[in-house]
């Protein structure tokens, strides 16, 4: 028996409408079977039903409230042939316990709609979408809920392979290549509780595999893995794959957050669950993922964000969670750098006087010059409260209480290589940042436990790049292009401005335990910040992570050095820190310093302690950086690496001090070299740069009373008295003058740097002194400092 | 919390001379009393201590005048040399090598609202405080101070007369804080 569809459909909703305007044309036609067909069919219990499918219809549009979405160019039909069918074979039977079985089949079939337009803004779209898949399984169908006999409960699994996943823009494709999927699911029950469809699945296990994410800038090419042209496989940013085990409970009701929409509630549990990202043959790895979260109140609705913006809004009450990321794992041998946890509240709150929402507001359009189709969400977020913490070798550092907010368009285009509407963009998957407003802080840390007494010491991040506390107006982008820098990996080109940033390089806690207080700190205020990436390449290799830039420059205008207030500290003046490097490389590499002669020299215990030194046995867990960093000669004003520091500012009308009129110290056109032309083309060569190794653990440190008498906390000790934690302690710790070995072993935790630094020339072409008169006047006509190698051992801990 | 004046104790001479250089810009500075440091709070920030070491077995850079500290023919330290003057000579600081080790070395904030002989008062603000280590321990550091022609040693007639050495070995005893005040006009 075969059937052939080509029908037209209707289907409402209690909150709204989804009406699939027009089928356009029956794709094949109804034939009867011929002997040979008929013979392969045998006699069995139940129903086989072969469907070739092909659907097309110009629109499926969904309404609520009123406004609509429209689900344009849909089709179903063969993922090989843009005008073929999907074959499908169903078997249906009925099992002695009156169940549904239904054993399916289908082969080659592509969904898909060309574009997603909302209805209010015309010309624009969200831009297309493809579904490839086969599909192998069982469907089984029972009569009885969870919670009753007016439910069903449903036993499925089933394989997908050939899978393909696409998001098309102007003729631009970024896609999942070559997915498969192993799903099992048994014993879901689907009920309706009061006015509410609960389904409930109380265990989900799975496989996936993504062979490749392709990127394609070629029109002609439409779903397909090689180029139209060329032939050549397309270009990928490597693989995926990871597998599952959890449960979860959603309830859907009616009603969005303003009339009709759709309510969701999400409840889910991850058993286990790995992630690991492929390049070539080279994989980054996490495992050993658990971990649950809870979605609370997610309505959608069709309707304008805070612009009058038509859009699809995914607007959140609340969400909170945790996961736990037991092993994050890189390198050929798989080391593993250590284990993350994060717990985190997402709420309305209100940040700097003003409240935020969790909300995302989908739009079509993306960059106004990418062309008509694009994602633009305009977004709101407030992190009530996250704890992040690191732990490798047993030892375990909290960053308590990050909180973060903003608001502000993110838009996403697959673009190519092209100048379109006076706008640079490159192939790639283009992220871009119009008119974003964000911040986040971090009250303090927290060794050992989540309920360990608060301390500071967050400035340890700086260690790691990241500033304690950071608050900017950000606009730019973030393009992501397929390849590395051989074979698979990721191609990053980018331009950021940052305006009006403030940022911690020392911050105290927000809130010291008796509510929310001015955080105080050593400030990079007013801060204006232009930063251009040019062909940064990042590849997983036998070591780890690499990124290799091809060109970078930046100016960082430090309108003032606060110290106290972000605002109205007293400032230390202005300071423009300007870089500007080619070839630079960054390496990640799992595993730290491993064992370590502290302030003494020796490679083994004895040796270490007879020198004065400290033996430190760091394991063989933690992360080493390896910098490679060459700067360029001056090229012209903005690209070159120049600081100054400006003093004694004129100030405008309302008592602010105008940049540029003040008196000034440049370090002016500061560079790298090997010291000269050993290759004989003309230029002298860099290829040595400045070169640093950081090996970061986290790890016990001997930690010292510096004065007689009470600490800041009221700990009493004597000056060189040792600190020991002590949860029975009343702050947690406590001093002591002869340490036993217990005590060693409780030493304070915090971050332990090994760093290495190596530099074959660097050079100050001159340093000037600026008079906001008489100009620029050359102190020192070049500085060279040649052949340097700097070792050192540092540990820094929170202060008593 | 305690804040007393720089107060170095050195056990070798030279040490002490070398640190009482950058030192002279505050030599009016005297021990403060505990009445004075009653307006002074503390805050966060961090607790600094290892060890730095220079050129400990030599320098990148292998030439005819560079190479490793094995070799007594060459030269495994570090360079330094600028000169004042657009046609003029270079000033270098040759061969520095050596190693220093610290304990308790604090960077952190500090609020200043009394003390000080009555300017603490009139500032009342914060100030960045730089925590002094206990003891720092100085381990073969070494330098030349020298004239030469040209910046670099491999610069075609190269000519380079050394003035004088410096060799330090020993512990030094810093105590106290510097603070920084961000008092000017920015």
């Amino acid at each position: 028996m075969r059937f052939t569809k080509a029908h037209s459909y209707t289907i409402a909703f209690p909150s709204g409408v989804i009406l699939l305007a027009m089928a356009s044309h029956a794709v094949a036609d109804m034939r009867s079977l011929d002997d040979s067909e008929m013979a392969s069919v045998s006699g069995q219990s139940g129903i086989t039903l072969e469907m070739d499918l092909g659907v097309t219809a110009d629109r499926v549009s969904y309404f609520d409230d009123g406004q609509g979405i429209h689900l344009e160019a849909f089709r179903v039909g063969s993922a090989s042939d843009s005008s073929g069918t999907a074959h499908h074979l169903v078997k249906v039977d009925i099992g002695s316990d009156a169940s549904l079985n239904l054993d399916y089949l289908v082969e080659d079939r592509r969904i898909e709609f060309g574009d997603i337009r909302l209805a209010g803004a015309p010309g624009l779209g969200i831009g297309g979408m493809y579904f490839d898949h086969s599909l192998q399984g069982f469907l089984n169908i029972k009569s009885g809920g969870a919670v009753g006999g007016e439910g069903y409960t449903f036993d499925t699994a089933y394989t997908m392979t050939g899978g393909r996943l696409g998001y098309r823009t102007n003729g631009n494709e970024v896609f999942l290549d070559g997915i498969t999927m192993d799903v099992e699911a048994l014993g879901i029950t689907l009920d309706v509780v009061d006015d509410t469809l609960r389904l409930n699945a109380p265990r989900v296990v799975g496989n996936w595999q993504v062979d490749a994410i392709r990127y394609s800038g070629n029109p002609l090419n439409h779903g397909v893995s090689v180029d139209a042209g060329t032939g050549a496989l397309l270009p990928s940013y490597g693989g995926l794959s990871g597998q599952y085990d959890l449960s979860s409970r959603t309830d859907i009701a009616a009603g969005g957050r303003n009339g009709q929409g759709l309510r969701i509630d999400n409840e889910t549990t991850i058993h286990s669950a790995s992630f690991l990202y492929h390049d070539d043959a080279n994989v980054i790895a996490l495992r050993d993922i658990t971990g649950t979260y809870k979605v609370n109140d997610l309505r959608l609705d069709v309707t304008s964000d805070w612009q009058n913006r038509p859009a699809l809004a995914l607007t959140l009450g609340s969400m909170e969670g945790h996961f736990n990321i037991g092993a994050i794992e890189m390198g050929v041998n798989g080391k593993n750098v250590g284990e993350v946890n994060v717990s985190f509240l997402f709420g309305d709150r209100m940040f700097n006087g003003r409240t935020y929402t969790n909300a995302i507001y989908l739009q079509g359009g993306g960059h106004a010059d990418a062309g008509p189709q694009g994602l633009r969400l305009a977004a709101e977020w407030s992190l009530q409260r996250a704890d992040v913490s690191y732990k490798e070798d047993g030892n375990r550092v909290i960053f308590s209480g990050l909180q973060s907010w903003g608001r502000g368009d993110v838009t996403v285009n697959v673009t190519r290589d092209e100048v379109r509407g006076g706008t640079r963009f490159y192939d790639g998957l283009r992220v871009g940042f119009e008119g974003v407003s964000a911040g986040y802080r971090i009250n303090g840390l927290r060794v050992g436990s989540e309920d360990a007494k608060l301390q500071g010491g967050t400035e340890l991040l700086l260690a790691l790049g990241f500033y304690p506390a950071y608050e900017f107006e950000l606009d730019g982008h973030v393009t992501l292009g397929a390849g590395g820098a051989s074979g698979e990996g990721i191609t990053v080109n980018s331009d950021i401005r940052i305006r009006n940033g403030k940022a911690a390089i020392i911050a105290d806690p927000y809130d010291k335990g008796a509510g929310e207080i001015r955080q105080k700190g050593l400030w990079i205020s007013e801060l204006e910040y232009d930063a251009h990436l040019r062909d940064m390449t990042i590849d997983a290799t036998e070591d780890g992570l690499a990124m290799v830039t091809g060109e970078a420059w930046s100016t960082m205008d430090i309108g003032n050095l606060r110290v106290g207030d972000k605002s109205k500290g007293r400032s230390f003046g202005r300071f423009v820190l300007q870089k500007y490097e080619t070839g630079s490389s960054m390496a990640i590499i799992p595993g730290g310093a491993g064992n370590v002669c502290v302030g003494g020299q020796g490679s083994s215990a004895t040796a270490c302690q007879a020198t004065g030194g400290i033996w430190e046995t760091r394991g063989d867990e933690g992360i080493t950086v390896r910098l490679e960093k060459k700067l360029a000669r001056a090229l012209n004003d903005t690209r070159k690496n120049a600081f100054s520091w400006e003093t004694n500012r004129q100030l405008d009308g309302i008592g602010n001090p105008v940049n540029g009129t003040g008196t000034g110290l440049v370090l002016n056109d500061i560079y790298t070299s090997d010291g000269g032309d050993f290759d004989g083309d003309g230029l002298e060569d860099n290829a040595f740069g400045i070169r640093t190794d950081l090996a970061v653990d986290v790890y016990q440190t001997k930690v010292l009373k510096k004065q007689d008498g009470p600490d800041s906390l009221g700990v009493v000790g004597a000056k060189g008295d040792e600190k020991i934690m002590d949860t029975g302690a009343a702050q947690g710790y406590r001093y002591t003058s002869n340490p036993t070995p217990g005590d060693l072993n409780n030493r304070p935790l915090g971050f332990a740097v090994k760093a290495r630094s190596r530099f074959k020339e660097l050079s100050i072409n001159n340093i000037d002194l600026v008079h906001p008169t008489g100009g620029a006047q050359t102190a020192v006509y070049g500085v060279k400092m040649q052949n340097f190698d700097i070792r050192a051992n540092l540990t820094a801990t929170p202060i008593p | 919390m305690n804040h007393k004046l720089l107060s170095p104790c050195v056990r070798t001479p030279l040490v002490c001379f070398l640190l009482a250089l950058p030192l002279s810009g505050v030599a009016e500075m005297s021990p403060l009393a505990d009445e004075v440091l009653s307006g002074v709070s503390g805050q966060g920030g961090i607790y600094l201590s290892g060890d730095i070491r220079i050129n400990e077995v030599g320098g990148p850079i292998e030439n005819s005048y560079f190479g490793r500290c094995d070799d007594a023919t060459k030269k495994c330290g570090a360079r330094f040399a600028y000169r004042l003057k657009e046609t003029g000579g270079w000033l270098v600081l040759d061969d520095i090598r050596g190693s220093f080790a610290f304990e308790g070395l604090t960077l952190g904030l500090t609020t200043i609202d009394s003390g000080f002989a009555g300017d603490g008062d009139l500032f009342n603000g914060d100030a960045l405080e730089l925590g002094l280590p206990n003891t720092v321990r100085f381990s073969d550091v070494r330098f030349k101070i020298a004239a030469s022609n040209a910046p670099r040693p491999t610069d075609p007639g190269f000519q380079q007369t050394d003035i004088f050495a410096v060799e330090m070995q020993g512990n030094v005893i810093m105590e106290g804080n510097l603070l920084v005040f961000p008092a000017g006009n920015p």
